[in-house]
């Protein structure tokens, strides 16, 4: 799995919306992020990018370099 | 055997910090850059010392003989304003990494993360923070509202313990809800210690007829 844990998620839903292949869902009961489809990751990192509380750690191992317009 | 300032320093400094930090260490979460942890650390011992106020609030006899009341309010002053001033930043230094990293803005972060209403632990968490502020303020306007409305300090200080002992309780709440590294090890030793904290304030405030008797010792008639 390459999101290794989520860890004091809020909730805010910006990783469902910022990832690109519908892996993350919000848990009804929880109101936190779950993932709902790990098979389907691409190791993109949007939702760790754009997650405001920065509650989602990556596998090290697993990890693609992040590719940013400036270098 | 008598508690010396020495012995008394050490059991704090190892009570309020060098067990905050070992758990901080044993907490089964994956560590991350220097910054955020230095960062988490920060925050953790900050929690510590405020609960470890309680303990410097006239509750023990022990330490107001070893150090002295005027030594004893000093320190109680001095590492309450600190360690409010690293919590009321707490939201600030959450989003500050981002600065560093591509990403979501830092003030886009602030702005999501404070606005997640439907979350329990971030409304306890803004409620926590206006408590803290009032607790702040109110000490640092003490002599100006113990004139304006003309009370006792004997009843400030309880106004004060009682907002004290009620943003203890929620802060906890908050903490064990989002926090990282509050989880079952570190959330339950801070509970004990608030525990034990509002159980000895409570004690201090609770009417006359409730209090032990004084003890005979040093007492000739
Ligand atoms: S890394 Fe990319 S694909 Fe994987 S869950 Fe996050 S946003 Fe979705
Ligand atoms: S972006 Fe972060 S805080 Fe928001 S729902 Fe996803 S994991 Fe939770």
């Amino acid at each position: 799995m390459t999101i290794k844990s989520i860890h004091g998620c809020i909730g805010c839903g910006e990783c469902v919306q910022s990832c690109p292949c519908d892996v993350i869902r919000l848990d009804p009961s929880s109101g936190k992020a779950v993932i709902a489809y790990p098979e389907d990751c691409q190791i993109c990192h949007l939702c760790r990018l754009y997650c405001p509380v920065d509650a989602i750690e990556m596998s090290p191992e697993k990890t693609l370099p992040v590719i940013t317009p400036w270098g | 055997m008598k508690p010396t300032r020495t012995r008394l320093a050490f059991a704090a400094a190892l009570l309020f910090i060098g067990l905050p930090l070992l758990l901080f260490a044993r907490a089964p979460v994956p560590s991350r850059t220097l910054l955020k942890d230095s960062l988490s650390i920060l925050t953790i011992l900050a929690v510590a010392l405020l609960l470890g106020q309680f303990f410097l609030a006239r509750t023990i006899p022990a330490v107001q003989r070893a150090f002295k009341p005027p030594r004893v309010q000093a320190l109680h002053r001095w590492i309450g304003y600190g360690a409010i001033t690293v919590l009321l930043l707490h939201p600030f230094l959450i989003v500050l990494p981002r600065y560093f990293e591509p990403g979501v803005r830092p003030l886009d972060a602030l702005v999501t993360m404070l606005t997640s209403f439907d979350t329990l632990g971030v409304l306890l968490g803004l409620a926590c923070w206006l408590l803290l502020l009032l607790l702040a303020l109110t000490s640092h306007l003490r002599m100006r509202l113990i004139k304006r409305f003309r009370i006792s300090y004997r009843a400030w200080r309880g106004f004060h313990a009682l907002l004290a002992a009620g943003f203890t309780g929620l802060a906890l709440w908050h903490a064990i809800e989002l926090g990282r590294h509050t989880g079952w090890l570190l959330g339950g030793f801070f509970a004990l210690l608030a525990i034990a904290g509002i159980a000895l304030l409570a004690r201090l405030y609770l009417p006359e007829r409730h209090r032990p008797a004084p003890q005979a010792e040093g007492l000739h008639i």
